[in-house]
This record gives C-alpha cells, sequence and structure tokens, in this order.
C-alpha cells in the first residue's frame, strides 16, 4: 500500500466513523421526546381571549359518594328460593333497605390505614386549576402517572382477595368506575365482559368480579389525583380497571 | 483484518445505540382503552384461608322444641356452619366464640364496622325460630364486610330432627358463593368401620354425615364387608361381602335395611359401583381364572362382560356421562388404568408411569380420574387422557379414593393396618382427618342430598 492509498483509506475511515457517529448520536436523540417549556400561566383578556379554553372551576360541591354495590340489586337481595324464611311483621329481618347516598360516610369510616407514600402530591385531593389556567390536557405521561397513583392505592387491596382455584388467574375481569372530585364513587362499579374464561374456571368467574370491585372498593376513596385532569378527555373521572390474579 | 473488525464493531455500536434509541417503552401503568377512556391493569391477591366471621345466630323468641331451645340451636348452626367452612380447608372461621352478640333486628343490618376489626372479609349471620306448625327456620345470610353488601341469602322451613341438615345447607350456601364451587356440605358417607384385631377384624358397614355425626352401623360384623358404593339415588348401597366365605355383590336398600345377592352366580363377585343413572351396576367377576369387568341392571338379569384380555379387569368406574369406564387391568403386565366405552369397545391404556395404579375413580366433574398409586401407596389424579398425573397424598399409607359431589375434594383410607378416613382438596394438597368412632376404610360419599 502506497502512501496515497494510505491516506485515502484514512480520509475514508475518518469519515466514516464521523458518520456513524453523527448517525449515533441523530437516534439517541430522536428517540428522547423534546423537552417541553414549563406551563405558563397567563391571562386572558375577557374580549379577545377564547373562553372555552380556560377551565372555570364549579362552585358546585362534589356529588355525595353513593354506596358502593356489588352487582344488580336483584343479586345482593334475592328472594329465598328453596324455603324461605316466614318473616313476621314486627319481628323477623327485613332486608336492609339500600339508598344511594345513605352510606356516604362509609368509605371514610371503613377505609384501611393506608400508608401509602404518594410523592408529590397531598393527602386530599389534589388542588384544582385556578381560573384562567390553560387547558389541562391528558397526556400520555400524565395518564401513566395516575395510573400509578391508582395502582399504588388499589394495590394493598388487591392483593387482600384471595384465589378462589386452580385457572382463575386466567380471568381478566374489567370494571368501569365513575368517581366523584373527592375520589369517591360516584356509581356503582359496572363489571363488563370478563375475558380469560375457559371450562375449567368458568366456575370462578362470579367470584373473580366479586374480587375486582372488592379490590376497588375496599380502597375507596381514591386520594391525590390531579384535579384538573378529573373531567378532561381521558381524565379519571371515568376509567376502567382491568383486575386479574396473579398467575 | 484489523481494519474491518473495527468497522465492525463500529456498526455494531451503531446498531446497538440505534436498537436502544428505538426499543419502546414498557407499558405504561394508565392506558388509553378503545373507547378513549383511561384503563389501568391492577394484578393482586393470594392463596390463603378466607377469613369469614361467623357469630352465633339469635333467635326472635326462645322456644323448646324437639331439638332444643332455639337459642342453643342457634350457637350449635353457627358452629356447624363454622366447622363446616373450616373443614374445606378453603376458609379460616372467626367464631363462633369470642365476637360480639348479633340481635336478632341486626341479622340484616350488620354491625360492618365491628367485623371489619377482626379481620374478616365476609361474615356469616343468620337465625332460628320456631314456627307454630312445629317445624324449624333457619335463616341463613351471607355480607362482604369490606363493600358492606349483602351477597346471598337462603331459609329453611324444616323438621326439629333436620336442623343440622339445614346448617350444612347454609353452609353449602357460603361455600358455593364464595368459591364457586359445587355444594358438598349436605352429604353423607358410608365406609367400612373396622374394630378388633388383625386377624380377627369386625368389618360393619356404617353410615354418617359427612362430619361424622349420626353415626350408625348398617351391618352387625358377621360377615366381613368391602367396598361400599352409594347409589347416585341413594336409595342403595351395594357392596361386596364374605358371606359364607364366598366373596360376592350384594345391594342394601337404605329404606328398608333389606340386604340381596346383586347376581346369582357361582362365580366370585367383586368391585360393584353405579352407573350415573343408577340403573345398572358394574363389577368385577372371575371365571375360569380370568377376572372381567361385567355389567348388569340394578333389578337383575344376565350380566354382560365388558372387557375379555386375559388377567384381572376390575375396579371399574363410570364417566359421569356414562359414555366411558375406566378400570385397572393387569394384561399389559403391570397393573395399569385403561378406559372403554360403555359398551366395552375403544379399550385403551391411559397409565404409563413406574408401579401400579388401582382403584381409579371418574370425577363427578369429569376432567380427573383418581387412583391409588400402588408403588407407595398415594392418592393422585390424572386427566382422563393419562395427561398431567399429580400426586395428592404425601407419606403414609393411603388408598381408596372417592370424589366428593362437587369434584373438589377427596376421601380416602390413610394407614394399612388401622386404617382412618382422611380428606384432601384437590386443589391445594390440604388435608384433614374425617372422624369416625372406630377405625374406618373404604369411604364412598353420598352425591348432594335431596
Amino acid at each position: 500500500m502506497d502512501r496515497a492509498e494510505v491516506t485515502g483509506f484514512g480520509v475514508a475511515l475518518a469519515g466514516h466513523a464521523a458518520l456513524l457517529a453523527a448517525l449515533t448520536f441523530g437516534f439517541t436523540v430522536a428517540g428522547n421526546p423534546p423537552r417541553l417549556p414549563p406551563a405558563m400561566e397567563v391571562s386572558y383578556i375577557e374580549e379577545v381571549g377564547l373562553a372555552a379554553a380556560a377551565p372555570v372551576p364549579s362552585a358546585e360541591p362534589a356529588a355525595a359518594a353513593m354506596a358502593p354495590v356489588m352487582g344488580p340489586s336483584e343479586d345482593a337481595a334475592p328472594t329465598p328460593t328453596p324455603a324461605p324464611p316466614e318473616p313476621q311483621a314486627a319481628v323477623a329481618p327485613q332486608p336492609r333497605q339500600k339508598a344511594p347516598g345513605t352510606r356516604g360516610a362509609a368509605p371514610q369510616t371503613r377505609r384501611r390505614a393506608l400508608d401509602i407514600d404518594l410523592a408529590g402530591v397531598s393527602d386530599g385531593p389534589a388542588p384544582r386549576a385556578r381560573a384562567g389556567a390553560p387547558a389541562a390536557v391528558m397526556t400520555g405521561q400524565a395518564a401513566a402517572d395516575i395510573g400509578s397513583a391508582i395502582i399504588r392505592q388499589v394495590q394493598p387491596c388487591a392483593d387482600r382477595q384471595i384465589d378462589p382455584g386452580p385457572g382463575a388467574s386466567r380471568i381478566v375481569t374489567p370494571i368501569s368506575l365513575r368517581l366523584n372530585r373527592d375520589g369517591s364513587l360516584a356509581a356503582r362499579p359496572r363489571v363488563g365482559a370478563q375475558r380469560g374464561i375457559d371450562d375449567e374456571n368458568r366456575r370462578y368467574a362470579q367470584r373473580v368480579a366479586d374480587l375486582a370491585v372488592n379490590a376497588f372498593v375496599s380502597c375507596a376513596p381514591l386520594r391525590g389525583l390531579p384535579q384538573d385532569l378529573y373531567d378532561v378527555p381521558r381524565g379519571w373521572s371515568n376509567f376502567t380497571l382491568n383486575y386479574r390474579l396473579p398467575g | 483484518m484489523r481494519i474491518s473488525w473495527i468497522i465492525a464493531a463500529a456498526c455494531s455500536l451503531t446498531l446497538g445505540a440505534a436498537a436502544l434509541a428505538q426499543t419502546p417503552p414498557e407499558p405504561a401503568p394508565g392506558q388509553e382503552g378503545e373507547d378513549g377512556q383511561l384503563v389501568v391493569d391492577v394484578t393482586g391477591g393470594r392463596r390463603a384461608a378466607l377469613p369469614i366471621a361467623v357469630p352465633h345466630m339469635p333467635t326472635p323468641a326462645a322456644s323448646d322444641t324437639p331439638a332444643g331451645n332455639t337459642q342453643a340451636l342457634g350457637r350449635q348452626v353457627a358452629e356447624i356452619v363454622a366447622n363446616d367452612l373450616r373443614n374445606s380447608e378453603l376458609f379460616t372461621p372467626i367464631g363462633p366464640g369470642g365476637l360480639n352478640a348479633v340481635s336478632f333486628p341486626q341479622v340484616t343490618a350488620p354491625d360492618f364496622p365491628y367485623f371489619s376489626t377482626t379481620g374478616a372479609q365476609n361474615l356469616v349471620q343468620g337465625f332460628v325460630q320456631a314456627n307454630p306448625n312445629g317445624t324449624l327456620t333457619i335463616g341463613c345470610y351471607l355480607y362482604d364486610v369490606a363493600a358492606g353488601s349483602e351477597l346471598t341469602r337462603q331459609g329453611y322451613v324444616v323438621a326439629p330432627r333436620d336442623w343440622r341438615r339445614a346448617a350444612h345447607r347454609c353452609a353449602d350456601t357460603i361455600y358455593s358463593r364464595l368459591t364457586g364451587e359445587g355444594a358438598y356440605f349436605d352429604t353423607r358417607i358410608v365406609y367400612v368401620s373396622e374394630t378388633g384385631p388383625a386377624r380377627r377384624r369386625i368389618k360393619r358397614l356404617a353410615i354418617m354425615d359427612y362430619d361424622g355425626a349420626n353415626h350408625r352401623f348398617l351391618t352387625n360384623g358377621q360377615w366381613t364387608v368391602l367396598t361400599p358404593r352409594f347409589a347416585p339415588n341413594q336409595q342403595t348401597i351395594t357392596f361386596m361381602t364374605y358371606q359364607d366365605e364366598r366373596p360376592r355383590v350384594m345391594l342394601y336398600d337404605l329404606d328398608s335395611g333389606r340386604t340381596r345377592p346383586l347376581v346369582q352366580q357361582p362365580h366370585m363377585t367383586f368391585a360393584p359401583r353405579y352407573s350415573p343413572d343408577s340403573r345398572h351396576i358394574i363389577f368385577s367377576m372371575a371365571v375360569n381364572g380370568n377376572t372381567d369387568v361385567y355389567r348388569v341392571p340394578v333389578g337383575g338379569g344376565a350380566p354382560q362382560r365388558l372387557t375379555n384380555a386375559p388377567g384381572i379387569d376390575t375396579g371399574g368406574s363410570y364417566s359421569p356421562d356414562g359414555a366411558r369406564i375406566v378400570f385397572e387391568s393387569d394384561r399389559g403386565g403391570s397393573q395399569q388404568l385403561y378406559v372403554m366405552d360403555a359398551d366395552g369397545s375403544n379399550q385403551r391404556r391411559i397409565s404409563f408411569g413406574g408401579g401400579g395404579y388401582a382403584t381409579p375413580v371418574w370425577s363427578p366433574r369429569g376432567d380427573l380420574i383418581a387412583f391409588t398409586k400402588t408403588g407407595g401407596f398415594r392418592i393422585g389424579v390424572m386427566a382422563p387422557s393419562g395427561a398431567g398425573e399429580r400426586i395428592l397424598t404425601g407419606g403414609g399409607y393411603a388408598e381408596g379414593p372417592s370424589w366428593a359431589p362437587n369434584g373438589r375434594a377427596i376421601m380416602f383410607t390413610r394407614g394399612a393396618s388401622s386404617g382412618q378416613l382422611w380428606y384432601v382438596d384437590v386443589a391445594s394438597g390440604a388435608t384433614r382427618r374425617v372422624p369416625t368412632p372406630l377405625g374406618g376404610s373404604d369411604p364412598a360419599w353420598s352425591p348432594l342430598r335431596e
């Protein structure tokens, strides 16, 4: 190899190395989302600003918590089938009348002592956005943060649920939850179509649905969720919790 | 060569960095569902006995009945319910002793805050009431303590003599609602009661509730008896006896107490078992040195031979749909399990493990076959195809499995010389002893009582 060839080869090698380095750096940078500037608080001028763009805090108090009741009320108080008791009007026990809202304080009194370290959030509802603040948006990161906060609070109660038998861990139970702003249940949890049911575990399906509802209501109300993301699109006012037993 | 290596390394580094940069992120805890909603996945739970509170059951008015005072009955019913749930190995009952008394009006308005302090996840309450017509009403209510809700309720109007059955039915309701399994507490066991030295052992047929209560003997011990089996309709029991030194299959009528031979044959007959519809019995008969499985109508008739291989074919047991029969045979040189269609066709071996297999019993669910592994004498289960063999019992001689009607539990004999009845939960492997007044062997679990 003569000098010219060595020089040429060296230049080519250096060029390739530079190209590779540039590509590597470029890919790495491209993989990270650009940092967004911190949110600014601005004041809109009434005549010019888009009134609908700024959330208007509601003056109405949060709706009263409703008693979490599993399943339809017919299931909760079925008619005695084989040989029903013959209750006497004066003395026989009557089914307790459940009226929505009558147990509004119950979740508070029954709530387990949860020492959950919710970094950066207060024990009560997170402060709501001030008037004039920009409309909150549920970004992917915000959804992940809320999901983590919900899991942290529900997990201790989920862990207390008891596996009824073989194959039950294959059942995934979605429950639809509607919450008040204070994190309490605004409606009965609705059990959706379960997945993963087969001939072996079919007999456990109803029980796993019980466990799914129990996993949530035992640790309700949720606390510390961001108020400004309550009723935005994909907000936590309505969400689905998929529950399953560990395999 | 060196330069080529450097380039290759540089390329690898680049591609690795690129791959790293493009690695998909782990699923976020909060995701977007198909309808645009926030979706959160939670996985949690454990395998453990379920803590359940069972306080004493009150009565609206203390009354004396043939079964006792209703106040005392309320305590006893609660104790039976707690014992049944404990016996299943799936629950840890809290109470009845040590719990706050429940008043009659509180039966349908439980003190959930109090019971949550006991650690109970569920609560059973009820009442016992004497009716003017001489019957008893036993009410049974199941609650979810955390949710503060009622899960189910049942009431039973029974004659005073059946108050224990009402308690078992209450426990069955609780068990089924909380486990998803079928009921089995309101059942009976027929077994061979044993007493005396080994050479002069007295073996009598005995029957009792599944928990050992209401025990009584059906035979007087004059003849040795073996392998009793309930008819699915619970009207008769079939068993083998050595009457006049000749082993033969007998039928015992539970209403009349009368006994008669199943078939009039000079040959040795043994190992009987009913078909699911109670209309036929399959049994083994030794003819000219060859033992085969036969079928005969319960009312009598000519036995129909189902197997014809040289050797000993015995221990037949129907599948719950009556379409197939599992049996044991040594036709292959060792004792193994075989399955055939109910008419004897399509015989095929399903067990291939070391040691022998005996006393196969098809599960009421149809999904498993229980057996005795004769190498070491253990109780095991396998699928009807022979797959998934699993040994359930540990050390100690064990044989003769019999399924609970829900297919979740098995009763068997433990101990070769002085037998005891034991129970094993098929899912967890948890075992416990079943109390009998004397020694016991060959248990057969009845279907659920009507």
